[in-house]
């Protein structure tokens, strides 16, 4: 006999806003038991044997792709990776085309990555699958952001009242608006770090704008998550170079010792790239939950599609009169 | 020989912010006679007008018709068969056809065509560069002779201060205005949506209202400079309405126009990614929707048009950054200015046929269907116990990105008479 | 619905003793490895514990969560809490007594013997339940039982314990004429 979750089933995951604070700490929890199944010989469980998940990715992104295929063939269910390249919408082809084409494979999951927000809640509408939102545009990444927070929660339990810090281009990152909303609904305290430029005041009122890494220190955050930056940014203006970015909103080596000797914890959703967010020195601080993250983003990604129900397919009704 | 007493309507007039209850008698469609309670002689067809409203034609001085180059979004005669659904008996229409309307045997062309495909007389702007490519001027003066009216490079916004300059210059010599779109093309770059907390959280990339701003502020201290006549066209933000009040003060011949969509809807709609909400100047903030109507009782912006722009489905399917901006008005105009601002009281019905019939008429140079003896006849009539669902079914237009499709507005237009003849009978 | 009691607090618990009788009689003092099902089959399982203790039996302890091993989860209204499962000792080889308090269709205990197999191959799986109720949809059947109760596939029997529901008994709700 087991007790049961008392929430309706929700098709997708979409953005962590719609998620409840009991819902985010009940995909954790049941992310708990998948992370101790790596330890075993048989990493499998056949929880969504004869279920197919479709990875539709718009943008590439091996990283998040590759987490999600494992995730899913450790439940057991039926893996298709699906690359659309992004000149078929030039060609004609509407993503209401593609979904129709995919719908008659009779697909469960679909995890969706898209270089413009809003495309996960638009084929979600149009679709039976259950639909994982696996990044869109500048908007949303909650399977990061569920990932975060449960590997915050592996160090600190009770996560009220903790403190982290978001570092680095919060405009164009969908990880930073879905990390404050999950740490935010998860009692965490917020601040954010980064050029003026790239941390607009429409930022939620819930976070702190800390404009310089003494007021980081100030804030005294347990955790310092470091953004990956774009290096495109730099020909738009958002900040004169590299080298002036590193020293002023990047972990130097300076600032690094304060931090080791203060204990705080690093996170970055990865790919790193080094001497600009954090300096090499960091890769190997006991502290640094890099690779943890990565192992978490399994647990956590088979947690996420344990938790969604996709709609039941219905027959069409045999037509009246024949 | 023929007479028509329209008996027991209310008629909305200049006059007067409510209506006013009043009869008609038309002779060979021309306006006789205004007056409560007129008697009905032998000769008299009678109209039974009770319960209904009647009002002044209207007209919408920004329309995009799509012909020729873009058929399968909207023809000249689905784009007028849906002005007058929506009451309107006149528009202009915009020069960014494909190919683009900039030589007077382009103006030409087009006008024959809408002389044999449109009921109601169909005005033509002109590009006011050539290629609407902002850099050579159109010849301005032979589309002139055609009987243009405005010269505009419509959402292209000029980037040099230069060609607006001569441009400005070069048109005082024609009885025409130079519209202007009021945007920084260097401020609103890729942006698809107003800048602010709602883009922020949607993580689309934001148009800042400084991009349209800025632009107004250049566009008419241009104009000033070199005594121009300019019409900025979709003004969306309170600073934009700011400026060109203060231009009016300062004597400047300018005019210009909102959209009832900026007047009614703001950014929140976003919510949900509807590309039907997507349209350059993008919706802005509710301090910008008081500023605007505010704008538009104090005659600061002097009409209410559409900026109608349809878009095939399969456009507007697209995600939100590769769909066109633009929605569809002509059809829903009337109705939601009356559902939202005039039951409302916000807006008085005197308000409402200068903004939607007079001052888009006097820009077309087309004669005022305001009821006086002497105008001609042309109004149009509303049913206030009607509702209309907004639907592709109720649609004429060929396009249905409208932002209130599936909504239900009050009151339905039940006849568009014009002279003898009610052109939705 | 109609109950009826079927198990009193001190039927229950000479039930239980009479399972871990015959447990001894088979295994003597081991060594055994006690496996419940969560829920209430863990609890039946730290019973049977205290009794083999008693004699003198050496124990191991482990706990199964079948959820993720269901084959009924997309019929399911909700999703079941996953709990995790705690098997602290070696599988290969060991001899394994599975304990749950009810034995219906069989689905339950084939999910858990899949669970077990996962972790390695023991040398024996036994299978101990407080009440057989009959309506096997699979070839199933259980080592030792407690007691077996006439039921309807319609109806629901409840065991209840003192550590997670209160207080000890076993409650049988008929539909009505049944």
């Amino acid at each position: 006999m087991t007790e049961d979750i008392p929430s309706t089933p929700r098709k997708d995951l979409l953005t962590i806003g719609e998620l409840s604070r009991e819902e985010i700490l009940s995909i954790l929890e049941t992310a708990k038991p998948f992370k101790e199944l790596f330890t075993r010989s048989v990493k499998k469980v056949p929880t969504l044997r004869g279920k197919t998940v479709l990875n539709l990715f718009y943008e590439p992104s091996t990283r998040t792709r590759t987490s999600f295929e494992i995730a899913a063939k450790r439940l057991s269910a039926d893996v298709t990776n699906f690359a659309v390249s992004t000149s078929s919408v030039v060609k004609g082809e509407s993503i209401l085309d593609t979904i129709d084409t995919l719908q008659s494979m009779q697909v469960d999951y679909m995890v969706v990555r898209h270089k413009v927000s809003g495309v996960p809640e638009y084929i979600a509408r149009h679709t039976h699958a259950a639909v994982i939102n696996a990044g869109d545009g500048y908007h949303a990444h909650p399977t990061q952001a569920l990932l975060d927070a449960f590997t915050f929660q592996e160090i600190y339990p009770e996560m009220d009242g903790h403190r982290i810090v978001v570092a680095g281009d919060i405009l164009h990152s969908r990880v930073a608006r879905s990390v404050f909303e999950v740490m935010h609904q998860l009692g965490v305290e917020v601040g954010t770090f980064g050029p003026a430029t790239l941390v607009p005041d429409t930022v939620p009122d819930f976070v702190t704008i800390l404009t310089s890494f003494e007021e980081v220190l100030e804030f005294n955050p347990h955790v310092l998550y470091l953004l990956r930056l774009q290096l495109e940014r730099q020909q738009a203006n958002f900040f004169p170079s590299m080298r002036e970015y590193h020293r002023q909103y990047g972990v130097t080596l300076d600032r690094f010792k304060i931090l080791r000797d203060r204990g705080t914890w690093i996170m970055h959703p990865g790919p790193v790239n080094r001497g600009v967010e954090l300096v090499d020195d960091v890769m190997s601080y006991e502290r640094t939950l890099i690779n943890t993250q990565v192992e978490n983003g399994i647990a956590t990604r088979m947690a996420i599609l344990y938790h969604l129900t996709p709609e039941e397919r219905k027959r069409p009704e045999p037509e009246a009169g024949q | 020989m023929s007479e028509l007493l329209f008996q027991g309507g209310q008629l909305a007039v200049t006059t007067q912010s409510d209506l006013l209850q009043a009869d008609i008698r038309v002779l060979d469609g021309i306006i006789q006679e205004i007056g409560p309670h007129l008697q009905a002689s032998d000769q008299h067809q009678v109209i039974n007008c009770s319960g209904k409203i009647l009002i002044p034609a209207l007209a919408d001085a920004h329309v995009h018709l799509r012909e020729p180059g873009r058929e399968d979004a909207e023809t000249i005669a689905s784009g007028t068969e849906a002005a007058l659904a929506g009451g309107f008996t006149h528009v202009l229409a915009m020069p960014n056809t494909d190919p683009p309307i900039d030589t007077g045997g382009m103006v030409t062309f087009v006008q024959t065509m809408a002389r044999n495909k449109a009921r109601i007389p169909v005005s033509v702007a002109g590009s006011l560069t050539q290629g609407r490519e902002g850099s050579k001027l159109a010849e301005i003066a032979d589309m002139a002779t055609q009987g243009v009216v405005m010269v505009t490079d419509c959402n292209h916004a000029l980037q040099d201060e230069y060609v607006l300059r001569r441009a400005l210059e070069y048109t005082r010599h024609f009885d025409m205005v130079v519209g202007v779109y009021p945007d920084t093309p260097s401020l609103s770059r890729e942006g698809v949506m107003h800048e602010g907390r709602e883009s922020f959280r949607l993580g689309l990339p934001g148009i800042p209202a400084m991009a349209e701003e800025i632009g107004i502020e250049r566009d008419l201290r241009v104009a000033h400079a070199v005594k121009g006549r300019i019409h900025v066209q979709n003004v969306s933000t309170a600073e934009g309405v700011a400026t060109i009040r203060r231009f009016k003060e300062r004597g400047l011949n300018v005019t210009a126009e909102t959209t009832p969509h900026h007047l009614l809807l703001n950014h929140s709609a976003l919510e949900g990614y509807g590309t039907r909400f997507k349209m350059m100047p993008p919706l802005r903030t509710p301090e910008d929707q008081a500023a605007l109507l505010e704008g538009l009782k104090d005659g600061t912006l002097d009409m209410i048009a559409t900026g109608h722009a349809p878009h095939t489905d399969f456009e507007k399917n697209l995600d939100f950054l590769n769909a066109p901006f633009g929605v569809v008005g002509l059809e829903t105009a009337l109705l939601c200015v009356y559902s939202d601002l005039i039951l409302s009281g916000q807006l008085g019905w005197d308000t409402l046929i200068e903004r939607l019939s007079s001052a888009p008429r006097l820009l077309m140079k087309s004669p005022l269907t305001t009821f006086e003896p002497g105008h001609g006849f042309e109004c149009t009539i509303l049913d206030p116990s009607l509702q209309t669902t907004v639907s592709r079914e109720s649609f004429q237009s060929q396009s249905f990105n409208s932002p209130w499709l599936g909504e239900t507005l009050k009151g339905g237009i039940s006849a568009v008479w014009r002279g003898e003849t009610d052109l939705l009978g | 619905m109609q109950e009826h009691p079927v198990l009193n607090p001190h039927e229950m618990d000479a039930a239980i003793r009479q399972l871990g009788e015959r447990i001894f009689e088979r295994h003597g003092t081991g060594p055994l490895a006690m496996v419940g099902i969560q829920t209430r089959g863990v609890t039946l399982a730290e019973r049977l514990e205290t009794v083999l203790m008693e004699k003198g039996v050496d124990l191991l302890h482990g706990t199964l969560d079948i959820s993720l091993y269901r084959d009924d989860l997309s019929n399911l209204a909700a999703l079941p809490h996953v709990k995790g499962s705690e098997i602290p000792f070696e599988v290969e080889d060991a001899t394994i007594l599975l304990c749950d308090d009810v034995l219906f269709t069989g689905r339950t205990i084939r999910a858990a013997m899949n669970v077990l197999l996962d972790y390695g191959r023991p040398n024996r799986i036994e299978l101990a339940v407080l009440v057989d109720r009959g309506h096997r949809e699979l070839p199933i059947a259980a080592t030792y039982t407690g007691i077996e109760v006439q039921t309807a596939k319609e109806d629901y029997l409840r065991v209840h314990f003192q550590e997670t529901d209160g207080s000890d008994q076993v409650i049988h709700y008929a539909q009505e004429g049944s």
